[in-house]
Formats: C-alpha cells, structure tokens, sequence
C-alpha cells in the first residue's frame, strides 16, 4: 500500500518542485543580491529587505491592503448572511436564484476586470451616466477616491455571491429540531438567529473569512485592468506593488518583497489552518 | 476442509487492533465473533475475507495459504451491516447477479432461475422478485442481500451484524431464519455481531473479542456455561452476568466465601483450588429469583433502580449495597424506582471467578455434587 | 401540566421522495385521552404517522381535521409558545454557543423571568439530572447523553410546562447509557408528576417508560390505548399481539365449528362460554396465543396437535422454538430443562384461558 501511495505522489512531487521550489530558492537568491540589469549580481546580505521595510510606499501598499480586505470582509459577509437567509429554500425559485448568484463566479478575473472598465469609463461608461445624471462627477481615472471605490464594488458584486453560496449550503445543513426547539423556548427571531443559525454557521462563516481574506489579498488583475493602480497610487494594492518593483528591474528588492508577500500568506495560512483543525476538535464529544 | 487463521496481527496507526489471533474453523461451522464495538471483529472478519491484510501471520482456505491472495480471486460471499444491493437492478436481477458474472461456469438461464427463485424462497421474498430495492422495506433489502450472497454458491460466508439495522422485530424473525437457511450449506459461517443473543440463538461456536484478542473460543454451549474468564462471562450472557466481590474468610473448618453478612457461599469442597483472598462470584440474571424455590436459597435486600419491560420478560435493576445487579423475570411486571424487594439467590448457581487473574475457578454446584 | 385529548385528529402530507416518487404520511382520525400527570408512550412502525401527530400535539403543525384539546381546553389553532408544550428531539438538540446553565435557562429568559429566580430554578433542575457539575461546560462539548438531557432540562424547567413530548430521544444515546437515562426520564416524570408523551418505534422503550402505550398501526390509526400488561395479556388487534411481546403472539387462521376450534382440519375441543362470546359465523376467524402460553410435550396427548420442531434458539434465559405444520408456523418458549431436537415431533396444545379470538382485525373474545 504505501510503497504505491509513493509511486502515485512521485509525478507530483518532480513538477512541484519544477514548478514552484526551485522558482523559489532562485527568488530567495535574488532577494539576498543587488541586481540592475546587465550588470553582475552582487551579494549584500538582508540590506534589501531592510530596505523594503524602510520603504514608505511598501507601507503605503499594505495599509490600503489591509484597509480594502478589511472592508470586504465587513460588507461582504454579512451582506452573503442576509442574502442567504433571504433566498427561497425549496423549488424552482431556490434554483434560479442560486445560479443567478452563482453567474459571477463563473467570469474570468480579466474578463471581469474588462467588463467593468466599460461600465466606468468617463465617456461612454453606464455608471458615470448615471450618477452624473445624479450630480455626482464620477471619475474613476482621476479621482483618487472614486477609484479604490469602484475596485471594492466590483469585489463585491464579483465574490459576495461565494459567501453566499457557502452560508445557504450552511443554513440548509441545520437540522429543522433546532427552529423548533427555539420555538417552544419562546425565542424570539433575533434570538433563534443569534443563538441558532449564527452558531450553526460558525464553521461556513470561518472559512468564507479566510477565502475571502486571501483571496482579497491577492487582488491583482481587476485594479491592473480597471485602473492600472492609479490615480497616483490608490489603487496599488500588494501584490500590483510587487510586480511594479518586477518590470522595473530591481530584482533584488522585488525578491525581498516577494518573500515578504509570502510570510504574510504562509503566516495567515497557518492562522487558517490551526482555526479550521480547532473547529475539528470543537465538535467533537468526548 | 475450513479456514484457519495463525497469529494474525493487524496494526492501525501503530494502534494494534489484533493481536496474534489463531482460529481453526472447520466446514459446516457457524462461527460467531462477539464482541464490544470497536474490538477488531470487523477487521479480524476482513482479513479473514481478504479485504484486508494482516502485518503478521497467515490465512489458510483448505490448507491452501491465501493470506496473499486478492479478495476477487476468493471463493467468498459477504453481507454487510448496509444494506447493499445494486438499486438500478431488480430483487431477481440483484440475487442473479453473482451467477451471471460467475467465473467459475457459465450457467443456463434455466439454472440461474431455478437457483435465483429457490433462494428468494428460502428468505421468504419470492413475492417482491420484480420490484426494485427502494420499494421494499429494510427487512427484504437485507434479505435479498443475503440471498445474493447466498446464490454465489460459496464456501465461507462472511456476515458483518447484519442485523443491526433492523428493528427488533424483524431482527427477532431473521435470527431464527439464519439459523435454519444456513444450517445445511456445507462450508462455514463467520458472524460479527455484539450481541450476545446472535451467538446463543443461532451459531455453532463462538469466539468471544475484547480489546482485539479473541478471550475464548469453542462451542457455544461450552464456552456459554463454562467461561473461562470474568469479561467473557460477563460479556457473553444476556443481560450481564452479576458479579459480587467476595473475600475468602474461614469458620472452623468451613470456607466461606463473603459478599456480606448474610450473603455467605461455602465453599469448603473448592477450597483446595482457592489459594487468594478476593475472588467475583458471577451469577446469571434469571438464576436470580422473587419467589423463595427452596431453603437453600439466600435472601438479600435490594432496591429497585428501574424495571424495563423486554418483550415478554421485565429485567430489574437493583442494587445491592452499592452493587448493582439486574434480575430476569419472565413476565410482566412493573414496580416503582426505590422499591425495596427481597431477592432469592440459589448458591449451587454461581461462577466463581479470581478477581487478580479474572479466570474462572470453579462452579458451585457442580463440583459439590461431585 | 394538563391532560391530553385528542378529537377526531386527521392530517396528511405527501413528501417527494428521489426519482419523483411521493410516500404519503398520514394520520386517520385518531380519537385518544391521556390523563394529566402520566407517562404516555405512542409506539407504533415507523412511518406510521407519530411524528406527526406530535408535531400536532406540540402545534408546530396544524391538523386538517379534529382538535387538540388540553384540559377541555381547544388549542388547536394555539402556537407552540402559547401551549406551554415542551419537546425533546431524536438527535439532541442544545446551543452550542452557550454553557450548559445559558442552555437551562433560555426559556426562562424567553418568558420574563427573574435572574435570581432562574438561578435558583436552573441548580434545582440541574440537580435532579445530575447536570450540576456540567453547569459551565459549552453545551456542544458535552456527550450525546448529557446533552439530551440539556434538552429534557430545558423541556422541564418552566414552572408552568403543560406536557413534554420526547421524539425518540435515545436513538443517539450509547446503548450501555440507554438505561440510565430511561432511569432518569422515569424519575423525572415522578417526581414532577408531569404529563409526557413518548414517541418510538421500540417496544421495549414504551413499555419501560410509560404507565399508558398507545399503539398505532402502519395506516396511521390507533390500534389500542393501555396498560403494558393490559396490551400484553389482551391485545385489541393481532397487530398488537404481535407487535407487542418478544416473540410475538402466534396469530392462526382459524374457524369455529360444531367439534371446536378448526385450524388446518386439526380441532381444538372449546368451552361453552368461548362459544357463546364468539357469536356470528363461525369461520373468517383468528386465534391468538403467547409463545409462553403455549403448552408442548414430546409424547402424545389427548387433544394436543403434533408440530414438527423447526428452528430452536437458545436466548440463555429460555429457549424459543418455533413449530411447523403443514403451512402453519408458531413459536412457543421453552425451559433449558427440556430436551428437544430439531425435526421432533413435539404435541402441542393452546390452554383456552390464553386463547384469544380476532374477527376483523378486532378481538372478540
């Protein structure tokens, strides 16, 4: 049995290490080097990532990071929690609207990132239309506000429907006996969602923070596409930053950043990882 | 002609699971695994059936070491605690299929059909052959199960609980029946089951598990009145035998083995085989009585705990100063929690049992009679 | 607490089962009183319809005919809060999020009550289940066991609980720990004297818990209401001869001629008193016996009929084992004393004050 499990593991572990480790011990190479292009490499220990951690617009980069991911989570969960409980649970209604919610997940990033471009454009975009029909002046090439905005709408509109999803299959796993039983308790409706559904939900609800924080954190060709991470930079999110440093050729501060960029995953991922296992041994009973 | 096992040890996650088990177990043998959940009778049955391999030791069909061969190159059949049938096939289709596939010869359709209705006749489901699996009740499912397993036409015949699913009427119908279906099929049966009733009521011989050993095996009605230790006794009766501590006290020339001071069982014929102080002196539920049968019989006070009404019987759950004790009577009766009742032990009815090495020592009347 | 009615009680559902397939569930005009104070079991198949009927009793589900009534009281068209009705569920259902006393006293809370008052009532009700040292562990750590009997706490725990209605409540429960909570359920019910209907499909639990069984039968009527020992010794049905008891009561086509009871042209010699109760035509009737009642003998004997021994099964306590002839099978108890083989002829006669008489369906005598 095992000496097959390894025979079967083999392919991957040839194109994983092809793929990714060895990409990585040359990233974690350059990081450690001075590199202008042409020019030899020259070795200069952590003075790059010092560097990188001495840089305000490194700093700049995370905070709007933090900053956006905070506010997906903050309108995208409970606007998922909402929709979910408002969405019908049986027949031919509940399918329709399921993949209705479910059509966003389904575009492609750059086609996303497109799409939008031409809702927004100032000229002949819907959405300054309207809104100037409204006396608002949208502008999402200039105005440094309006941009960012415009980003975190569309992350919205394109992944609230995954938390949805998620909470719907989570409501429709609670069995009927608990509604009941909060019933004869004399619960009230805030009280059978606060101590009922909520709970219930605790394991869905954990996961679709953790997706949609990564996944934010990665956010990349919608700005790219949408905005180019302008105007100035209030659209340069993480990892835009990162490629930016890339194509300009400074390869040993893009190394560092790169590593940098792969704590923070590697550092919310075990995060990740020991919440879920906990939830593993919450449930169970002694 | 059989199956035998030798030193078979199967380890989980360095977790050992089974632990150096022998079995001969010969043709025309009903085999019954007891046991607790979670004692290694489903994978001991496994191994057996080649689903699984052992890390050490061997399986013998016939003298032929198949340990290393393949579960679909064996001659088995095997019914599981689910009921598993191929749902887009009928009942009839379901019991025929093993004779269609068979690698063994090719069957004529007349064959088969004559094998697939004799059967379904013997499991009593010849009636509900052209209907499929969902439309029959649990009962049939696993009735049709069996008769597939049946119609294989093999030697060893593997039964994971296979009752265990079904409510205790139907359980209560089938136990009989695979008494009778399996009696004359040559070849051997092997059963897993936890309950003690399965083995009693329908196997040849019995292996009673715990903690993946197998404690005793051989006949059913030897290992039943002779138990060679406290868990098998224990285990293996239905409900649980009663065991009082006791302590080995002298009066002049009497030995007296002590529960308390009017629960007293001389010993003195035994004495020569009982070299400790502490022994557990086991008694079956219905060797406990309400009425006073004879003199010889003992008196104790105990208190009703509950008393739970089973089929036809009520069992009682008493307490005796702080041991707990349930009694067997067969009828009808219903007496509050807290009753106190007098209860009559017949001293020529006990097990005893040494509580350092838990072995049996002796029966009482038995061997005062000898 | 109050007693329990139910008034010509009717209701149906279909429920779409895979491939399209529907099953209907229903309930036939069911006509039943409880007492207040008893321990009530509904024991019948499953899919006989008792779960609906105690979703009608606990008014989370309206009846499409008859009424509900507690105390004389109609409440049928009363919600669930209003009815002071009290469940516990096959699968135990507590909050997880909050410890075992937030679990005690949430239908306190619900209801207005008083902190110091439910403090004081919530240690009272923990006690009783031997909860008290459990009081600050979260309720979703706790075993199936305990938390059911969250779940029963929170059913008794209200001052002013009309009934509780337990729904299979030890389907979960480790079988080696079944008992002790029927043990609790049972002292519970006496020391509160409150009103609970049990639900289950398992003879054994009925029997155990309640001081009333009712049965019902597979078409979603009730075939009996009684005592454990009245429905044992004198079933309405043969349906409850058999369901009840273990092995259940041997059930013969039979009829009633000049010479006596004819089954299977064997007659069985009938006093006139048997006689006159079974009125009407003599044949289209059934007879009933316990196994237990049945009496058995390797020699002949006058008017006893022979039976060929089929299957024996030894149950350590007694054995049981079943006879045939011709088409006909029973099965009787027997003493481990007694020595039978398989394929003996044993002479087996049925003594007439154990004899019962089924016409219909009903018992007449």
């Amino acid at each position: 049995m095992n000496n097959r499990a390894v025979l079967f593991l083999l392919p991957v572990i040839v194109i994983m290490s092809l793929s990714a480790f060895i990409p990585l011990i040359t990233v974690v190479n350059y990081s450690l080097h001075y590199i202008f292009s042409g020019s030899m490499p020259q070795y200069v220990g952590l003075a790059n990532y010092v560097e990188v951690l001495r840089d305000p617009e490194f700093h700049d980069a995370l905070t709007r990071q933090l900053v956006f991911s905070t506010m997906v989570l903050a309108v995208e969960i409970p606007l998922g929690i909402m929709i979910a409980l408002a969405l019908p649970r049986k027949g031919i209604w509940a399918s329709i609207s399921l993949v209705l919610l479910g059509i966003p997940l389904l575009i492609p990033y750059n086609v996303v990132g497109i799409v939008w471009r031409l809702f927004t454009q100032s000229d002949i975009g819907v959405i300054p239309k309207v809104l100037g029909f409204f006396g608002y002046a949208y502008n999402v090439a200039l105005d440094p506000i309006d941009a960012p905005l415009t980003i975190f709408i569309l992350d919205v509109w394109h992944w609230t429907p995954l938390v949805v999803l998620l909470c719907y299959a989570g409501l429709q796993s609670i069995p009927d006996a608990y509604y009941q039983a909060a019933q004869i308790d004399g619960a009230s409706t805030w009280k059978t969602f606060r101590y009922v559904t909520l709970p219930k939900l605790r394991s869905v609800l954990i996961l679709g923070v953790l997706l949609r924080f990564m996944d934010s954190f990665k956010i990349y060709s919608e700005p790219l596409l949408l905005t180019g991470g302008g105007p100035g930079s209030s659209t340069t999110f993480f990892s835009l930053f990162v490629s930016r440093k890339a194509e300009s050729y400074e390869l040993g501060y893009a190394g560092s950043v790169s590593m940098i960029y792969l704590f923070i995953v590697i550092v919310f991922s075990f995060v990740f990882f020991q919440i879920m296992t906990n939830i593993g041994k919450g449930g169970q009973t002694k | 002609m059989g199956i035998v096992l030798e030193n078979i040890t199967k380890i989980y996650d360095g977790k050992t699971v089974l632990n150096n088990i022998s079995l001969d177990i010969n043709d025309g043998d009903f085999v019954t695994l007891l046991g607790p959940t979670g004692t290694g009778k489903t994978t001991l049955l496994r191994i057996m059936a080649g689903i699984e391999r052992p890390d050490r030791g061997r399986v013998f069909y016939n003298g032929v070491d198949v340990t290393d061969v393949p579960v679909q190159k064996r001659d088995i059949a095997m019914v599981y605690q689910q009921f598993i049938n191929y749902p887009s096939m009928t009942i009839y289709e379901n019991i025929a299929s093993p004779l269609k596939i068979s690698r063994k010869k090719k069957l004529s359709k007349k064959v088969i059909d004559e094998k697939v209705r004799a059967n379904a006749k013997l499991l009593g489901i010849d009636h509900v052959l052209d209907h499929y699996p969902e439309e029959v009740s649990g009962g049939q499912k696993q009735r049709t199960a069996i008769a597939r397993a049946l119609s294989k036409d093999s030697q060893f015949i593997f039964l994971d609980e296979p009752l265990a699913n079904l409510d205790y009427k139907l359980r209560e119908e089938l136990r009989g029946e695979l008494k009778r279906i399996f009696r004359n099929k040559g070849g051997a049966v092997v059963y897993a089951t936890p309950e003690p009733v399965d083995a009693l009521a329908m196997a040849t011989h019995v292996g009673v598990m715990q903690g993946g050993e197998v404690l005793q095996y051989g006949p059913v009605q030897e290992v039943y009145h002779n138990p060679s230790c406290v868990d098998v006794g224990s285990y293996f009766s239905y409900p649980t035998m009663n065991m009082f501590p006791a302590r080995l006290v002298k009066k002049g020339s009497r030995s007296l083995l002590a529960v308390s001071d009017n629960l007293q069982i001389d010993v003195s014929p035994l004495s020569g085989k009982m070299t400790r102080e502490d022994y557990l002196l086991g008694v079956h539920a219905y060797a406990l009585s309400i009425t006073r049968e004879n003199d010889t019989m003992i008196p104790i006070e105990t208190t009703v705990e509950l008393s739970e009404v089973v089929g036809s019987d009520t069992e009682l759950h008493l307490d005796y100063h702080g041991i707990k004790l349930v009694m067997l009577l067969q009828q009808l009766v219903s007496i509050e929690i807290g009753e106190e009742i007098e209860v009559y032990l017949d001293p020529d009815r006990f097990y005893i049992f040494e509580t350092a090495t838990k072995s049996l020592v002796a029966k009482t009347g038995q061997s005062q009679a000898a | 607490m109050a007693s329990i009615e139910l008034r010509n009680l009717s209701h149906s559902y279909d429920v779409i089962m895979g491939k399209g397939e529907k099953a209907s569930f229903s309930i036939n005009n069911l006509n039943v009183r409880w007492e207040d104070g008893k321990a009530v079991a509904l024991l019948g198949p499953s899919g006989c319809g008792k779960t609906t009927l105690l979703n009608a009793i606990s008014g989370l589900l309206k009846p499409k005919a008859g009424q509900v009534m507690f105390n004389d009281r109609d409440v049928t068209m009363l919600s669930t809060k209003q009815r002071h009705i009290a469940q516990v569920f096959q699968f135990p259902v507590v909050y997880d999020s909050m410890d075992v006393f937030g679990n005690l006293a949430f239908p306190l809370l619900n209801d207005g009550f008083k902190k110091n008052d439910i403090r004081g009532r919530v240690e009272e009700v923990a006690e009783i289940l031997e909860l008290q040292d459990l009081l600050k562990v979260s309720a979703g750590r706790l075993t199936p066991a305990d938390k059911q009997k969250v779940s029963l706490g929170r059913g008794i725990i209200r001052p002013d609980t009309a009934a509780v209605l337990l729904d299979e409540p030890l389907t979960v429960i480790d079988p080696k720990l079944q008992w002790t909570l029927r043990r609790k359920l049972k002292q519970v019910q006496r020391r509160f004297r409150i009103t609970m209907v049990y639900v289950t499909h398992d003879q054994h639990e009925a029997l155990t818990f309640a001081d009333v069984v009712t049965v019902m039968s597979k078409d979603g009527k009730i075939a009996q209401t009684g005592t454990p020992e009245e429905l044992h010794e004198n079933p309405d049905t043969p349906f409850v001869g058999y369901f009840i008891g273990s092995p259940g009561m041997n059930i013969l086509d039979c009829s009633l001629t000049a010479e006596g009871l004819d089954f299977d042209g064997f007659v069985i010699p009938v006093s006139d008193e048997l006689r006159s109760r079974v009125s009407g035509p003599g044949d289209g009737l059934q007879l009933g016996i316990r196994p237990e009642f049945i009496c058995s003998r390797l020699e002949p004997e006058n008017g006893a009929v022979p039976f060929t021994a089929l299957i024996i099964e030894d149950t350590g306590a007694y054995r049981v084992l079943t006879l045939t002839m011709h088409d006909i099978r029973i099965k009787t108890r027997i003493s481990q004393a007694e020595q039978v083989s398989e394929n003996d002829t044993v002479w087996v006669s049925f003594p007439e004050r154990h004899v019962k008489i089924f016409r219909d369906g009903s018992r007449i005598y």
